[in-house]
């Protein structure tokens, strides 16, 4: 099999969910020697851009996209100790989290899972997520993006608590701020002065693309 | 200043420049459907403007002299539930007459009882007038964040208004004079009851969830603004948690969920599922926010039950018949007519067990009916309604919520949906749903087909209950504190369970 034709293959095999062909078409691809970073970038994160894209379209849901993450991570767990060791560039790094008084975390790890696949570095603080943390946790480990979600309505003002929290320590142009959850709209993305506001989580990573130019 | 002239309402009157329509229009009392108090995400504030066409009327800011028409208000002729099941209960029988009273987010029913022989002279109903606050509680719980002390009083006058004008009704209705009134019992959910109080509910909306007080609640009438004797009392049924209420204790108290012998599920099906499961006696709850697609909400073309909604729909060889209510042509699709068109989709094979559309060429004798172009692929159910790809996946997530609480507290005892000898179906929504809609998509396990009962307003007859006897109530208040609860997020692998409740096994 040429390697056009094994990613495409593992390409299919991610959309289609099945962690078993996407474990032997990876064995297959280092039997080969292709490089590993290839095969992931060519075939199972292009895989997983189709999920997103089926997602926003309503053809897959949550279960599907759950479903195709595992598969995707099944073949990342293979190629993994294949990998050259990159020094060229710094991969784009998130914090996220939900909001401080809220436990509803779904949406938030589907965007986690998402932002993983698409290659970005992901700093998971879970649910209930005090407004500090955010801001501490990025600028520890001197992050690009902060990403909020909520699924309440009483839990929004944290959001704007965070982007406060961030102008008031003079930092507020080192990060980009992105929320996202039930009651969230682009509305009150401009209210509180937040960077970006995303209906869900593919469109999610398409705008961090955007925003980071690539 | 700029002016405004309703041709709805008629009224002609000046805003403040740059003022939102929505708030200009509220401050006048004319109604606006603000289901998402004014954050511009429920799209239900929509108001026609001459020479501008329709806006979202939250989103609008008035500049200059605008002519408006506004929705109607809808009158109280939905169908609220408010008959009471009592089976063989003896009271204790007193002079004077009682009220019993359901605060449900949506609507407020009432009943007025003749203490003398236990019987309900007249009902009345109305719907929760704190609907221009938001539909749900936790938008409610948000005014109050917004609004501190001021939004909490405003919050506990608008219900109190509600109840204040149902009793008179009753009163009149039964020719009798409000001053003999001498007791009235509140049952509702736990946000409810921390309003009618005047209590600050504002814990109840952040985790971890806590409310004020759990306990039954004693206060006298005058102090809160109901009619009544001097001395009249007012006494509201003990919570469980901030998520199960006192409606939910009452409910489970007239369904003698302490006593069963074998497996019972209590269900109340609403923005907010409530589910307590009695393992012989052995009680646990949880609540699963279920989010309101099930009421009309969040679909395209939903609406609540009112004249115009598709409240049934039966499919035969490519054949849709819908039912609309008030006879009328079909505007919209409520609740049940949701439900019915999910079943059709799902029996007719027009989505697939994933829930995904199947091309309109593999829907065979559904092929004409099932249109796919840029909005996306929905299934027309007349000319203008139809049920799209998101809507189906709106109501997944609902369905995917309640199974999994079902799951979580049958795993959590142990035991396996083939075990449970009946589910109890209570409140306003449940009344329109038929077993074989709730079987088919899956909201209730499979396995229960046969076994569902309807059990009707179980909170207001709970609250009877508790009107005619001292001690159904301090046996409520310990069902209160027999009633585990646990919440869904903290279950393990909860996300899972969750996920692998939202397909459609068939």
């Amino acid at each position: 099999m040429s390697k056009e034709e094994l990613f495409a293959k593992i390409k299919d095999a991610v959309i289609e969910m099945d962690d078993e062909t996407v474990e032997s078409l990876c064995n297959e691809a280092i039997a080969e020697n292709f490089d590993a970073t290839e095969v992931i970038r060519e075939g199972l994160i292009k895989g997983m851009d189709r999920v997103g894209e089926l997602y926003a379209t309503g053809e897959y849901f949550l279960p599907e996209v759950l479903t195709a993450s595992f598969a995707l991570n099944a073949g990342v767990d293979i190629l993994k100790p294949y990998m050259k060791k990159e020094v060229s560039t710094k991969p784009v790094k998130i914090v996220i989290g939900v909001v401080e008084g809220d436990t509803h975390d779904i949406g938030k790890n589907l965007v986690k899972i998402m932002c993983e696949s698409a290659g970005f570095e992901v700093i998971d603080l879970g649910r209930d997520v005090p407004i500090n943390e955010f801001v501490d946790v990025a600028e520890k480990e001197n992050a690009d993006f902060i990403l909020m979600s909520t699924l309440m309505t009483t839990t929004m003002p944290g959001m704007k608590a965070v982007v406060d929290e961030l102008t008031a320590r003079g930092i507020r142009d080192k990060y980009k701020v992105m929320i996202g959850g039930g009651p969230i709209s682009q509305k009150f993305c401009d209210e509180i002065g937040a960077d970006a506001y995303t209906v869900d989580a593919a469109s999610c990573v398409k705008k961090i693309k955007e925003i980071v130019g690539i | 200043m700029p002016l405004i002239h309703d041709l709805t309402t008629g009224k002609k009157f000046a805003a403040e420049h740059g003022v939102t329509l929505l708030k200009a229009l509220l401050a006048e009392d004319i109604y606006v459907d603000n289901a998402c108090n004014g954050r511009g995400t429920c799209g239900k504030c929509k108001v026609y403007i001459e020479g501008v066409g329709e806006v979202l009327s939250c989103e609008y800011k008035v500049n200059s002299d605008i002519t408006v028409k506004t929705g109607k208000k809808p009158n109280n002729d939905m169908n609220i539930l408010s008959k009471v099941y009592v089976s063989d209960f003896i009271g204790e029988y007193r002079k004077g007459y009682g009220i019993i009273c359901d605060i449900g987010t949506t609507t407020v029913a009432v009943g007025l009882v003749n203490l003398a022989t236990g019987e309900i002279m007249v009902d009345a109903a109305a719907m929760n007038a704190q609907r221009v606050f938001g539909q749900d509680v936790l938008t409610r719980i948000t005014y109050e964040i917004e609004n501190g002390e001021e939004g909490i009083k405003l919050l506990q006058n608008t219900v109190m208004d509600c109840i204040r004008e149902c009793v008179k009704k009753c009163c009149t209705d039964a020719g009798i004079d409000e001053e003999e009134i001498v007791e009235y019992v509140i049952a509702a959910n736990c946000t409810m009851t921390h309003m009618a109080l005047g209590v600050d509910a504002r814990s109840i909306g952040v985790a971890p969830y806590k409310p004020v007080f759990t306990e039954g609640q004693e206060r006298k009438a005058r102090s809160l603004g109901l009619p009544g004797a001097q001395e009249a009392s007012v006494y509201f049924i003990p919570q469980v948690s901030g998520y199960i209420g006192g409606d939910i204790v009452a409910g489970a108290y007239c369904c003698e969920m302490a006593d069963k012998k074998g497996i019972s599920l209590f269900i109340d099906i609403g923005t907010n599922g409530e589910i307590v499961l009695s393992n012989k006696g052995s009680m646990v709850s949880c609540s699963c926010a279920a989010g309101p697609a099930l009421e009309g909400m969040n679909i395209e073309c939903g609406m609540p039950a009112l004249a115009g909604a598709i409240e049934e729909v039966c499919a035969d060889e490519g054949d849709i018949k819908t039912k609309a209510i008030g006879n009328t042509d079909a505007v919209g699709i409520c609740g049940s007519g949701i439900l019915d068109t999910l079943s059709v989709l799902i029996k007719e094979e027009i989505i697939k067990k994933t829930g995904a559309f199947k091309k309109p060429e593999e829907c065979g004798l559904y092929e004409k009916r099932v249109i796919k172009d840029d909005s996306g692929v929905r299934l027309m159910l007349t000319d203008k309604v139809y049920m799209s790809q998101k809507d189906v996946r709106q109501v997944q997530l609902a369905k995917g919520a309640i199974l999994s609480g079902i799951r979580a507290l049958l795993n959590r005892e142990g035991v396996k949906p083939a075990d449970i000898d009946e589910v109890l179906i209570a409140g306003q929504f449940g009344a329109h749903l038929r077993e074989e809609a709730l079987i088919v998509t899956g909201i209730i396990p499979a396995e229960c087909a046969g076994k569902i009962r309807y059990v009707g307003n179980t909170s207001k007859t709970g609250a009877y209950m508790a009107l005619m006897s001292e001690v159904v109530r301090s046996n409520m208040e310990l069902l209160a504190k027999k009633i585990s609860y646990f919440e869904l997020a903290e279950v393990e692998n909860y996300e899972m369970l969750l996920v692998s409740s939202m397909s459609f096994k068939g």
